[in-house]
């Protein structure tokens, strides 16, 4: 606070102002000011920028190479889809977008499901010692890069190029998840577990099928937060699988562009066949799925 | 509050599910975790059937040996510019972005939308866009620079890689800090900039008085997201450059490089020795984490 005088903001901020985090300023007319025309034009340049590569990337796919190699930046003039059809078929990514939903599925449910059996005896005091498991999920965020001892681990296990073994450890890798569920448990009553016991619910039931209602934000904040991390992997995927059947789509995909180098047409329509499902997805989850990242970093 | 208040009968079901759960978390996370402390004192390689010997810091000292210390200082230099440059730019290019989408724009839902787009879409695919983009024969950027009456082979020309490789993680993890500095910007109560504008403070001072140090708690996350984040990653400069470009090698990267081969040497990979970088990288992160977390803590307060 150095030069400007600034009101207490603790009353203010529980006024009826705030009424969830994502309001927006409230209108202040619509009259074209010099600020104003500069904040458009910086926001075209904004969605310019992002939106610029994705076009071109489909203006490529739309090109026979011929056409590409003879005018690389200008408008596709004779649009044909057989480079779609084409990597469709040479590509194999039904198989590897498949494997990547199977992965994202169920190791970050899977991690979603152990952050919530791990953190609710912690936050609630089940156990001894509670404070120092609590401190064990701080520390969880800063482990060093285990590429080389999950390897050997997988190898001795027999999950050396496994769907199982991939999973796991991806599941394992549950970041703030358990961090992020102690801290929003502190917010729902105790009277609640009493309720529910009073009821005849048991200890797994009452965590398993009543606690998820409760707690759906921050476990879709700890399934969204590991969902984005498994579906990004393509080094673990390296590593570990040798069979190519069972890739993720990543590593699918970095494959292609392996084999057919510079072929840009047909890596466009590659990238788009991956992207598409994708663009889909985002259109109707784009709020939620905001709104989750948000939680899960603010929070950590 | 009795901190030790059991609500459900007996505590043991709570102790095998808690079991149960930390046992995947100890098997294949905590476990492998000490392990590369413990295997970075051994000659360990790739292949199961070679024998295992104890080496004391053997590792430790190739790192540091006169052979490997051009490559490892290039490493560090390269790890270090990479982390410094996205966090900076991904954080103040970001507070820009907020601010700017902040504001009572038509359209603004749409272009939150297209900022944080990359972030569903995944490396590889990121890398294939740019890769295309960056087409040294006949892209966009090629034309750009030939325009200017230049020519490169961008990925491939040493000098350029690494900004492209920053310019290009800029570009896709800046939705993320976006995100965050807008949940913090939309807690600031409106009245502070009313005060502060009949107080007659600029736009420019609004920014520089009100909404900098209120976000100061959002600064903190992105920033140490940021830090930890750039300090370890790997997957889109494995994607844009490949695992052995001396020009983007990071020490992840050299991690993987060590471990799995990935290029040069022919050798089986030493993965004590890919484990020693692991442990190097993990005392880098965790001091500069907390040097980094101390001294926004610190900035917070005194704003």
């Amino acid at each position: 606070m150095s030069t400007l005088s600034v009101p207490p903001i603790g009353p203010t901020i529980s006024g009826p102002m705030i009424s969830g985090p994502l309001v927006d300023a409230p209108r202040r007319g619509g009259r074209l000011t010099a600020m104003r025309v500069l904040s458009y034009v910086l926001m075209v340049l904004v969605v310019l920028i992002y939106l610029y590569p994705i076009a071109y990337l489909v203006n490529t796919a739309l090109k026979s190479n011929n056409e590409f190699v003879t005018n690389p930046n200008g408008l596709v003039h004779h649009p044909l889809l057989s480079n779609f059809v084409e990597a469709w078929r040479r590509g194999g990514f039904a198989t590897s977008v498949l494997n990547s939903v199977l992965y994202t599925a169920v190791a970050a449910g899977l991690g979603t499901i152990t952050s919530l059996l791990v953190a609710f005896p912690v936050a609630r005091g089940y156990l001894k010692h509670s404070r120092l498991w609590g401190m064990l999920f701080a520390a969880m965020m800063f482990l060093p890069n285990t590429l080389v001892t999950v390897f050997q681990l997988a190898l001795h296990l027999h999950l050396y190029d496994t769907r199982l073994g991939y999973m796991l450890i991806l599941a394992s890798g549950v970041g703030v998840g358990p961090l992020l569920i102690v801290g929003y448990l502190s917010s729902i009553p105790r009277e609640i577990d009493e309720a529910a016991a009073i009821d005849g619910a048991g200890y797994l039931r009452y965590v398993l099928t009543f606690l998820p209602s409760l707690l759906r934000p921050v476990l879709s904040t700890t399934f969204i937060l590991q969902a984005i991390g498994v579906w990004n992997d393509i080094i673990l995927a390296t590593i570990l699988f040798t069979d190519s059947s069972k890739f993720p789509v990543s590593l699918g995909l970095f494959t292609f562009k392996g084999a057919y180098v510079s072929q840009w047409s047909l890596l466009s329509a590659a990238t788009l066949i991956v992207a598409a499902p994708l663009l889909v997805v985002y259109v109707f989850l784009q709020r939620y799925l905001v709104a989750s990242v948000v939680g899960g970093a603010v929070k950590g | 509050m009795h901190s030790n208040y059991i609500v459900f009968g007996r505590r043991w079901t709570a102790q095998w599910t808690f079991l149960l759960g930390m046992s995947l978390i100890i098997v294949f996370s905590l476990i492998p975790a000490v392990g590369i402390v413990v295997i970075s004192f051994t000659d360990i390689r790739s292949l199961p059937f070679l024998p295992t010997h104890w080496v004391g810091l053997e590792n430790y000292r190739t790192f540091f040996s006169s052979a490997q210390l051009a490559y490892n200082t290039t490493a560090l230099e390269n790890t270090f510019i990479f982390a410094i440059s996205v966090t900076l730019f991904q954080n103040v290019i970001a507070l820009f972005i907020a601010v700017l989408l902040n504001q009572n724009l038509k359209g603004r839902t749409f272009a939150r939308a297209m900022v944080f787009l990359p972030t569903i879409l995944g490396v590889t695919v990121i890398g294939l866009i740019f890769s295309l983009v960056f087409n040294p024969s006949g892209g966009p950027a090629e034309r750009l620079w030939n325009m200017l009456g230049a020519s490169s082979a961008f990925f491939g020309d040493p000098g350029l890689a690494m900004t492209l490789v920053i310019a290009v993680q800029v570009w896709a993890g800046i939705g993320v800090t976006v995100v965050i500095y807008l949940a913090g910007l939309q807690a600031i109560p409106q009245e502070l900039y009313e005060v502060a504008a009949l107080d007659g403070a600029s736009k420019w001072q609004q920014l520089r008085h009100v909404t900098i140090p209120l976000l100061a708690p959002s600064v903190t996350a992105n920033t140490l997201l940021s830090v930890i984040g750039s300090l370890q990653s790997y997957q889109l400069i494995y994607v844009l450059t490949g695992p052995n470009n001396p020009a983007t090698q990071v020490l992840s990267l050299a991690i993987f490089t060590a471990a799995f081969g990935g290029g040069a040497g022919g050798s089986v990979a030493s993965q004590g020795y890919a484990a020693a970088i692991s442990m190097v990288q993990f005392v880098i992160v965790l001091v500069v984490s907390l040097v980094t977390l101390f001294y926004l803590r610190r900035r917070e307060t005194s704003l």
